[in-house]
């Protein structure tokens, strides 16, 4: 892979609802701050590419219309579920790295304060005819793997609520997050029971707002700070999640597509000790059972010590920082959530992260996940390009 | 109107839809309501039994219209106990599980009733022992995913 690099980042903060502004309002308001900062103009700009992700969550049936930015330039709206923001990084990527655009302004959208049914438009997102009918939503999936883990590898309701109360004590730091609150595990096994085994608390909220990011062609960097693409690497997986149960090798609970996409990404970085040489992680972990998937696929842990990992993140600090920005537990305007693991990972390796900001990060990793996690993607930003 | 005030215009979707099952669904729904029995495919060359009926195995890209009778009995592989209440979905508290029916090679997602869920956490740590489950179906099967549930053996 080319080189790429991001330089410049811009974040509307994070909601439930932003009632003060226009869809265009929130996405204008992202892709201006991103522009400031990488010091370009819209007319410096090669190809503008929007994310935006279920209609339905907005009630907007032309999104491509609301994400649709400047004049006389190409223009793509991606789709991808919950990878659509991390998507539309790639795509930005494959515009460069195939030398057709210089500099890409990336946007992505979550809009759903605007729906007052989302759950209802959650459960519109399984299989019209052989799932539908079935209580299928987000917070249920997370629930059926959670169950599994627990069996499987000795994980307790304890575990899922220390990871959440981990993610939301970061977004203290963050001015961006949206749910800011000194929850403990205890606030957590108190909060309501959703779903054995998910409670409200270990449940991400549903944010909304808008993210934007600048990217290009290593020479546009200029006297900018960059944070640069050291490797990124999109994977997809069967979407049946029966089909998973029995596979050998990568079953249910193993986030195949997301331990592909590491293997690339790192290959592309160089790197072969991933808990040495990541010194941040921003996950796309919408429930604390998604992050312990999350560690074996990313090379952190053998699956069985997982439960041990999570103790020892409380304990040792040579191990990557997790979700620094409170991750989605902080804040998940899913369209652009996964946009902002990216944005996150590039403020903490160019050293704009403010309060959240970790000591040294010459390496970063931010992961995706969409669907029934039959998309990942894995993007390694770091301080210096990869050569 | 005053400045600071911010206007909303509420709106609402209600469109709707006929979605087409296709093939393979079709016959596997026509299964359930004449025969009442749970039919997975698989391609001929004796892979995978993929339950509920596919068109073909995306895996390989090969047609699976080789059809397999499974079940009726079958085991649980994981669940969730839904006990909040969700907009549009049934009331809680209830169980849902992906079973592998006797036969198949996939699981497949249903729910399951028979559970003791007075006590919550005994009735997980129970459901956590993948106890054996069986089909039962409705009386009057219409030809839809919703035609059976499991209950406990």
């Amino acid at each position: 892979m080319k080189s790429a690099a991001i330089i410049g980042v811009g974040q509307t903060g994070y909601r439930r609802s932003h009632p003060d502004k226009s869809s265009r309002e929130l996405i204008w308001q992202a892709a201006r701050l991103a522009l400031e900062d990488a010091g370009v103009g819209i007319d410096g700009i090669d190809v503008i590419l929007a994310g935006v992700a279920p209609d339905g969550l907005s009630g907007e049936n032309s999104v491509e219309r609301t994400g649709m930015l400047g004049r006389r330039k190409p223009f793509l709206r991606v789709n991808t579920g919950g990878v659509t923001g991390s998507s539309t990084v790639f795509a930005a990527l494959s515009y460069i790295n195939s030398g057709r655009a210089k500099a890409v302004l990336v946007v992505g959208l979550e809009r759903m304060g605007q729906a007052t049914s989302s759950q209802q438009v959650f459960n519109t997102i399984f299989d019209p005819i052989y799932e539908k009918d079935f209580p299928l939503t987000t917070i249920t999936m997370a629930a059926l793997r959670a169950s599994m883990l627990m069996r499987l590898y000795g994980y307790t309701e304890r575990h899922w609520a220390e990871i959440a109360s981990r993610s939301f004590r970061n977004a203290l730091r963050n001015p961006l997050a949206h749910l800011r609150k000194d929850i403990s595990p205890e606030d957590v096994l108190a909060s309501q029971l959703l779903a054995w085994p998910i409670h409200r608390f270990e449940a991400c909220p549903m944010s909304e707002g808008a993210c934007a990011m600048v990217i290009v062609a290593p020479e546009h960097v200029g006297d900018r700070r960059p944070a640069w693409v050291q490797g990124a690497a999109s994977i997809t997986d069967s979407y049946a999640m029966g089909d998973r149960i029995h596979r050998p090798g990568a079953t249910l609970v193993d986030l195949l597509s997301l331990r592909l996409a590491a293997g690339k990404a790192y290959g592309q970085a160089g790197i072969t000790r991933p808990r040495d040489e990541l010194r941040v992680a921003e996950l796309y972990s919408a429930f604390s059972s998604a992050e312990a998937m999350a560690y074996p696929a990313l090379g952190f842990c053998a699956p069985e010590d997982g439960p041990a990992f999570v103790e020892a993140q409380f304990t040792d600090s040579r191990l990557p920082v997790f979700n620094p920005s409170g991750g989605p537990q902080g804040a998940n305007p899913v369209s652009a959530t996964a946009m902002v693991r990216i944005a996150e990972c590039a403020l903490q390796v160019r050293g704009l992260a403010g309060e959240r900001q970790v000591a040294d990060v010459e390496r970063a990793v931010a992961t995706g996940q969409g669907g029934a996690t039959q998309f990942s993607t894995v993007c390694v930003l770091g301080r210096r390009p990869v050569h | 109107m005053k400045n600071d005030e911010f206007v909303t215009i509420p709106g609402n979707w209600n469109f709707n839809f006929n979605y087409f099952a296709g093939e393979s669904a079709s016959r596997f729904f026509r299964e359930l309501r004449e025969n009442r029995r749970i039919m997975g495919t698989r391609t001929q060359e004796g892979g995978r039994v993929l339950v509920p009926a596919r068109a073909f195995d995306d895996e390989t890209m090969e047609p699976t219209d080789d059809w397999v009778a499974v079940g009726p009995e079958g085991t649980l592989e994981t669940f969730t106990i839904i006990t909040a209440a969700f907009p549009g979905l049934p009331e809680p508290p209830l169980v849902m599980g992906y079973v592998t029916l006797d036969g198949a090679d996939t699981a497949l997602i249903n729910f399951i009733h028979g559970v003791d869920l007075s006590d919550i956490n005994a009735a997980a740590k129970s459901l956590s022992k993948l106890p054996r489950v069986k089909v039962e179906f409705i009386d009057n099967p219409q030809g839809r995913i919703t035609d059976f549930s499991f209950r406990l053996v």
